[in-house]
């Protein structure tokens, strides 16, 4: 008896590969993205004067709006704060600063290419996966359109083409993957900035010029840059000169968003050895009470 | 109790007033769809960038799965730990646990941007296991077709010397029949493994849907979001999975115009009680201790619909099914268990809903009136497949006081008995 | 009348000046040690007919305090208008207007407000440093395109509330050219104008003994006194002026800060402290010397040599010839220098009075033991001023 069913399980487990241990195929985490070597971008936000050019040369650079400049030097679009949509993959909004009315603060908002990204995590054919040089990207060709990622995000940055009926797509800032990678270039909106408040780095030495920033003018940052440990940290980083939540970006914890769900499903079907065992309970209470029965 | 009658297929017409304002809903819902597939998502869901889920996962795919747990929970009961008499229930449920996972799937079809690639998390270079939506979408996809595999001995039962294809196709009335029988020899053998394996499945899906929006924790009301999302959803599955068939048996009888399976109903309705209790519980403590009580006496929608969920869907039912009384009535048990399966379906809707706050959302959401339309349309279109199923295929079971027809056609028509799933 | 003629004044040094300054900004690099061309008339700018290096005395409408002072050994080098054509794909290149800007340098921070991190004493130019490609080795430096635009923009995001690119920049039409003209109404090209200096400011003070009122004459300080606007306005921010929502409030550190520079504010308080609005500096009333018709004319400085008033009082002879009172003691009516004398004094002999010389101060003690002047005066104040003339009572 207990042989029999010791045997349907071994059979079960070759011939399941199938079916349920596919299940639990945990694949070996997603390559963790290499804190030191990846790229990041520090914003610093006290010198950005709104003028929108990230916005039109993101615009431009990712084929998203027909848009003239023209269209981009429209001011009136900071009386609302605005989120990134399915043609914007980075916008600017004003902060007005009640102690200092003569000087609002603009923040660009954009994917921060998290180092433990929550939305790679949740997708579930891996569409969107964090790169080594610090990018998240994005493939449409996999994705479902299921939107987990957009759910997952907590930066709330995933947008969704809905009036696509056909190839509907998860749109985010890429961080220029391609032109990053292949044409050794930064970003289409650092490299517009006007004022360079933008800086392109390895995010080990933003983190350092960061620190001196604040070290050298006390005055004008916060202690704080805003991405350095958030949620495991972020490859883009900003230096404030007010608290965050007076600026539209969210205060978080330090544990990465992926630990909340990861852990567990690792942990409940690890190797697929929980539901099997629970399989082979079952298939041996299947046997045994049918048995009682007909005793 | 003796051993109740077998199933039999419901001889009676399909072209009632009922049906007929069943298959409008349906049809609208069906041309809201068409509207969506060539319009998209944008012209008829109130869906944002904030509020990426709405209705239709929230009611159509969570909601919808949660309600087919009858299916593996009377599976497991009949078959596993081979309580027969409830046997008569299992075919009701398994259809119902078929239908509604193949509705789920439907509504998520409508869902998902790029439907057509529904089948990637098949693909294993596509595989992404520390995903819980792969866990969740492998396990639908696998149990959807393990359902598939549990109703076929039902088919080769209706078919089995039966097929009659007409005209040309008459040719392959023979091939069928014989492939009917093998695979009925095939499955009496290994039934028992997908049986097993449905339980298996489902107790990881169900609770893995839990964990979904445990990658969501500041976005989530403290009122549902706990670490232990999953156990809840689980309980919470046995709960509705035990209700939604008492449910279910009640109001097929009632509006088939049969008599209820009012012993066989007392007796499984012991099982809501005690997992409606065990959820309950479960749900309490897990409130107090995190200290979340606040919140649910905030006064604004959320908590309303915290208390609604809590009060009417488990405090009131399972009051109701701790009297016996109550529980030996068809009215009372009706009552206790639709408020069961109502307060799993509002848990539900809270959760992928209600409890979602997303940061930077300009307005809550709330679904559109194509939205609705569609998810009614699917329950209608569920209900109306469910009335086709059990006209055509041997599930309900006879009635005690059968025709001397039923019964002739009960030894035609069920040679095969439901022991020869697990000899 | 006397306002008639000052306003015509302002006129005319505004019609004679705007030219001049105009002149210069188009030639370029002109050296900012030249006069402005009034054609030998110095008063719109000066309060004397006759300034000089040491003396400018520039009144409230000169509006380059510091023109003619050479600050720095190559002056002359420095830029009026500079075009900044480095970083233009986009835009046309920028006319920075360097000249005007300079010549606020000095109620700013220097030339070290935008030159900064420069060798001491060394002005150079921002492409010294930086570069145009970013220098990936030095994050800390931003590109030639990040400093101009810093520094620009350092002072105007704040005054003008608006950092919208065409302020400075004209567009690139299709051809490359520029599509459209610098707009003719911004700073662009433009003169500074005139800063006008308010008659006078009370200032509410904490609670003194006296009062809890300052009244702060100044444009008495400026036209009177001789200040410069650097002389108090220092360090000065841009948008204090230049703020399209209105001026700011000055705030100091220490509100004494620019008083203690000539007054003594250590334990007068009730000098300053009133609680009543105080009038003008009145000469005849605090001195008791009645500028009479001719030493109106004269300029503080001529007699108040030192930069205090107290002090480097220079004496009658210090001007006047010892003989211009010999010549002609007999027809000077004293009562024109403000006081009539009493009749015990009025036949008196000009020496009775003066035995130190018709230039210096009486001395009353031959005929009195109980006298002295200025506390006692042989005789009556001229009626303009009767309370002087109470006052010593």
């Amino acid at each position: 008896m207990e042989n029999s069913t010791f045997d349907r399980r071994q059979f079960l487990c070759r011939a399941g590969a199938v079916g349920l241990a596919g299940l639990s195929l945990a694949q070996p985490a997603l390559a963790a993205t290499d804190i030191a070597e990846g790229y990041g971008v520090l914003v610093d936000t006290t010198e950005c004067i709104g003028c929108r050019k990230c916005e039109y040369a993101c615009a431009k650079s990712n084929e998203l709006s027909d848009l003239p400049l023209e269209g981009f030097e429209d001011r009136s679009v900071f009386n609302e704060p605005r989120r990134m949509t399915a043609d914007a993959y980075t916008v600017v909004n004003r902060y007005d600063d009640t102690a200092h009315p003569e000087r609002p603060t603009f923040i660009k908002v954009q994917c921060m290419h998290c180092l433990k990204p929550a939305c790679a995590s949740a997708c579930l054919v891996g569409a969107l996966r964090p790169q080594s040089n610090g990018a998240v990207t994005y493939d449409p060709w996999k994705c479902m359109g299921c939107r987990y990622c957009m759910v997952a995000c907590p930066f709330q940055v995933p947008a969704y083409e809905y009036d696509h009926a056909l190839t509907p797509k998860v749109s985010k800032c890429s961080f220029c993957f391609e032109r990053v990678s292949k044409g050794g270039k930064a970003p289409a909106c650092v490299d517009i900035c006007p004022p360079m408040c933008l800086t392109f780095a390895k995010r080990s030495e933003l983190l350092t010029l960061a620190r001196e920033k604040v070290k050298a003018h006390p005055e004008q940052y916060l202690d704080h840059v805003y991405g350095e440990h958030e949620l495991g940290g972020t490859s883009w980083l900003y230096l404030t000169s007010r608290p965050v939540t007076e600026l539209g970006l969210m205060e978080f914890g330090e544990k990465p968003i992926p630990e909340y769900t990861e852990p567990l499903q690792h942990g409940i079907f690890k190797h697929g050895v929980p539901p099997m065992l629970l399989f082979g309970l079952l298939a041996v209470a299947t046997k045994t009470f049918h048995h009682k029965e007909d005793e | 109790m003796s051993v109740p009658s077998h199933p039999v297929s419901l001889r009676r017409g399909l072209l009632t007033p009922g049906v007929a304002v069943l298959s409008c809903i349906a049809l609208t819902g069906l041309v809201v769809a068409v509207y969506r597939f060539v319009f998209g998502l944008g012209a008829v869901t109130n869906l944002t960038n904030q509020y990426p889920w709405g209705l239709w996962i929230g009611v159509d795919v969570a909601s919808g799965v949660a309600l087919a747990a009858g299916g593996f929970t009377s599976a497991a009961v009949a078959h596993v730990f081979h309580r027969r008499k409830y046997e008569v229930l299992v075919r009701p449920a398994l259809l119902t646990a078929m239908l509604g996972y193949t509705f789920a799937v439907i509504g998520l079809m409508a869902d998902l941007g790029r439907y057509y690639n529904i089948w990637h998390p098949l693909l294993p270079s596509m595989w992404q296991g520390n995903s819980v939506l792969f866990e969740v979408a492998m396990c639908v996809t696998i149990y959807l077709n393990v359902l598939y595999i549990e109703f076929m001995p039902i088919v080769c039962e209706r078919f089995i010397g039966r097929v009659g294809l007409p005209g040309p196709l008459r040719l392959l009335n023979g091939p069928i029949d014989v492939m009917l029988r093998i695979a009925r020899g095939t499955l009496s053998k290994i039934m028992f493994l997908f049986i097993a394996g449905g339980v298996v499945l489902s107790c990881m899906h169900q609770s893995s849907l839990g964990s979904l929006l445990l990658i969501a924790p500041y976005k989530m009301s403290p009122l549902w979001y706990t670490p232990i999302m999953p156990l809840m959803f689980l309980l919470s599955a046995f709960a509705a999975g035990f209700a939604m068939v008492v449910f279910e048996s009640l109001l097929a009888s009632w509006t088939f115009g049969r008599k209820p399976e009012m012993p066989v109903l007392f007796a499984y309705s012991r099982f809501v009680a005690v997992f409606l209790g065990v959820y309950g519980v479960a749900r309490i403590s897990d409130l107090m201790i995190r200290e979340a009580w606040g919140a649910a006496f905030a006064g604004d929608a959320a908590s309303y619909m915290f208390l609604a969920e809590i009060g009417l869907g488990i405090a009131l039912p399972l009051a109701m099914l701790f009297s016996t009384r109550v529980r030996r009535t068809p009215a009372g048990l009706l009552t206790a268990s639709s408020l069961v399966v109502f307060g799993v379906l509002l848990n539900r809707i809270n959760v992928f809903l209600v409890a979602f706050k997303p940061p930077y959302a300009k307005a809550p959401y709330f679904p559109s009136v194509p939205e609705i339309l569609v998810t009614v349309g699917l329950v209608a279109g569920l209900v109306l497949a469910y009335r086709v199923c059990v006209t055509v295929f041997p599930v309900l079971p006879v009635e005690e006081h059968a025709t001397d027809e039923a019964a002739e056609t009960v030894q035609q028509r069920c040679p095969v008995q439901a022991e020869s799933y697990v000899s | 009348m006397f306002h008639k003629v000052r306003l015509t004044i302002i006129l005319l040094a505004l019609a004679l000046c705007a030219p001049a300054f105009q002149g210069r900004a188009d030639s370029g690099g002109a050296s900012m040690s030249q006069k402005a061309d009034t054609g030998g008339d110095c008063s719109p700018c000066h309060r004397t007919s006759s300034p000089s290096m040491d003396d400018l005395l520039p009144n409230s409408q000169c509006r380059r305090p510091r023109a003619h002072e050479n600050l720095r050994e190559d002056d002359a080098a420095v830029p009026d208008v500079v075009t900044m054509g480095q970083l233009t794909d986009i835009y046309v290149p920028v006319v920075f207007p360097h000249g005007l800007h300079a010549k606020m340098e000095a109620i700013g921070n220097g030339c070290s407000a935008c030159h900064h991190h420069g060798e001491e004493g060394k002005i150079v130019s921002c492409r010294t440093c930086h570069t145009e490609s970013t220098d990936p080795g030095n994050l800390r430096q931003p590109g030639l395109k990040g400093a101009y635009h810093r520094q620009c923009l350092a002072c105007h995001r704040e005054w003008s509330h608006d950092t919208a690119c065409i302020f400075c920049h004209a567009k690139r039409g299709a051809l490359g050219e520029a599509a459209s003209k610098p707009d003719p109404t911004d700073i662009t090209g433009k003169l500074h104008p005139n800063v006008t200096v308010p008659e006078k400011k009370v200032y509410p003070t904490e609670e003194q003994e006296a009062g809890s009122m300052v009244t702060f004459h100044h444009k008495d300080h400026v036209d009177l006194f001789g200040k410069r606007c650097v002389d108090c306005h220092q360090k000065e921010n841009c948008s204090r002026c230049h703020d399209s929502a209105g001026p700011q409030k000055h705030v100091r550190q220490d509100s004494h800060e620019d008083c203690v520079k000539c007054h003594d504010t250590s334990d007068n308080c009730a000098k300053c402290h009133k609680d009543h609005e105080e009038g003008p500096f009145d000469h005849d009333k605090s001195t008791l010397f009645m500028l009479k018709e001719f030493h109106k004319q004269v300029a503080c400085k001529q007699c108040h040599t030192e930069g205090k008033f107290a002090i480097g009082k220079k004496s009658c002879k210090d001007c006047h010839a010892p003989d211009w009172f010999s010549k002609a003691p007999k027809e000077f009516d004293h009562a024109k220098a403000g006081l009539v004398f009493s009749e015990a004094h009025k036949d008196n002999e000009c020496e009775a009075c003066h035995p130190n010389g018709l230039g210096e101060a009486p001395d009353c003690t031959a005929c009195h033991d109980d006298k002295a002047y200025p506390k006692d005066l042989p005789g009556q104040r001229v009626p303009e001023a009767p309370e002087a003339a109470d006052g010593n009572k």
